[in-house]
């Protein structure tokens, strides 16, 4: 059992599937992570591809404030991707709020509506910063069971 | 019995197979990321894409047909490993053969596409269903030149038997030669039924999100990505089998190994061939293959007439 869980646990680090998600950023950001996409920065070489689909995808990068518009929309995409699942926030506004923070049509951070792992601030975040961000949240993966262990 | 059970689940049947899909998926990926400039996955990467989606949760959509959604996915992977039983690999023999298993062999190889469409269908997603229908109206464009074009090969080796025509070129190695435009033609055709670019019409992300396979996750997910790995390195096979079979004059070490490396040939061949092409329309593909696809095959055929006349 615990050798098929190490097993699990190593595949899902080689292999985070992502779906990115503009929840109501300046585009901006959504620039920037595609920018990590491309071929100058080749995330595959982490394994890394971009989902079309939510029911593909492991990590959702979210990029931008949560509008009230976009609110439900976010909650079932979520819903709809498979367990075990991760929530990147990218650039400040989807950090915080940012500059966007307390307009009448914007609810917050990403984390006021769903649960969010790793925080890449920047406005906008760099494709390196966006790398580093999900480098990081991967590695705290392989940490998780050696700490309840 | 053993002897059969050993054949089907481990060599060369599913064990095998899975294996060597996986592998010439890593191959096909590394190299359609080194012609874009790029570094490209590590070797491990489809093994780790594999055991992570089956340590996934499986989703199946409310409003979808439970049965079927579940069963297409292990349709399409046994069609597909049926058929490499069938395929020479090992001197002259393969796992199992009679007269016409080529015909078969064939058909064997249309089973992924419709399960892929049952699939699609019953998940009952838009997205889903727009990509079975899609996938379904490019069968009836390839398939027709794909089996003209191997069975032109078959009718010059007078014989519908896989392991009588591989013996028969492998005995005659010029006689290759006389279907290079067949080779040509399935190789185009093989683009079109594993559903790469220019053909990958019924997948095409940006368009229909991942067509047929946008309901499904987790396991099922992953045996539907083993089913087209291993209907990759099967088509591959069976092309080495039917136009290149010189390895087998070699023995059975050497000879399965440049067998390996022949099949992985074709595959490298197809990446490249993805590489340099863009998506067409539905329309434009099936105006593609009937117009010249076609027309190509049937010159084949009618080639390999005229030398069964003068030749044999
Ligand atoms: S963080 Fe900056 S760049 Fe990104 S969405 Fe907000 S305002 Fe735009």
């Amino acid at each position: 059992m615990g050798l098929i869980k190490k097993v699990v646990t190593w595949a899902r680090i080689k292999s985070p599937w992502i779906l990115h998600f503009n929840t109501g950023a300046c585009n901006a950001c959504d620039i920037e992570i595609i920018a990590a996409l491309t071929p100058r920065y080749d995330l595959e070489r982490f394994g890394v591809q971009l989902k079309g689909t939510p029911r593909h995808a492991d990590v959702l990068v979210c990029s931008g404030p949560v509008t009230r518009q976009i609110e439900d929309r976010l909650v079932r995409i979520y819903e709809q991707m498979p367990e075990p699942k991760f929530v990147v926030a990218v650039g400040t506004c989807s950090c915080t709020g940012g500059v966007f923070n307390g307009c009448y049509n914007v609810r917050g951070g990403i984390s006021s509506v769903i649960p969010v792992s790793a925080f890449i601030p920047g406005c906008p975040a760099s494709p390196k910063a966006i790398i580093d961000g999900v480098a990081k949240l991967l590695a705290s993966l392989a940490e998780e069971p050696k700490k309840k262990g | 019995m053993l002897n059969s059970l050993f054949f089907i689940l481990v060599f060369p049947g599913f064990l095998f197979v899975s294996f060597f899909g996986l592998v010439a998926e890593y191959v096909d990926r590394k190299i359609y990321a080194r012609l874009q400039n790029r570094v490209g996955p590590p070797w491990f990467q489809t093994f780790a894409d594999f055991i992570k989606l089956l340590g996934k949760e499986d989703i199946v959509p409310c409003e979808a047909n439970a049965r079927m959604f579940g069963l297409a996915p292990i349709f399409a992977l046994s069609a597909v490993v049926t058929v490499f039983l069938y395929i020479p690999i090992w001197r002259y023999d393969a796992a199992f053969s009679f007269n016409g298993d080529i015909i078969m062999a064939l058909y064997l190889l249309t089973i992924p596409t419709l399960a892929f469409f049952i699939g699609g269908w019953y998940s009952t997603s838009l997205f889903a269903r727009l990509g079975s229908v899609r996938c379904v109206t490019q069968l009836f464009a390839y398939e027709v030149p794909l089996f003209m074009s191997i069975l032109s090969a078959a009718l010059l080796a007078n014989s519908w038997s896989l392991r009588d025509i591989a013996n028969f070129y492998s005995l005659r190695p010029a006689y290759c030669l006389f279907n290079l435009l067949g080779f040509a033609v399935s190789m185009v055709a093989l683009l079109g039924k594993l559903e790469k670019a220019p053909f990958d019409i019924p997948e095409a992300e940006t368009e229909i999100v991942a067509g047929a396979f946008t309901e499904y996750s987790g396991r099922l997910l992953a045996l539907l990505r083993l089913a087209i790995d291993i209907e990759m390195v099967v088509g591959a096979a069976l092309f080495v089998a039917v136009f290149f079979p010189f390895a087998l004059a070699l023995g059975a070490a050497l000879g399965f190994i440049v067998f390996i490396i022949e099949v992985l040939a074709v595959v490298a061949l197809l990446s490249l061939m993805r590489t340099v092409v863009a998506r067409l329309r539905i329309d434009q593909m099936i105006d593609f293959c009937w117009k010249y696809l076609v027309p190509l095959a049937l010159l084949q055929l009618l080639i390999n007439l005229i030398l069964k006349g003068v030749l044999v």
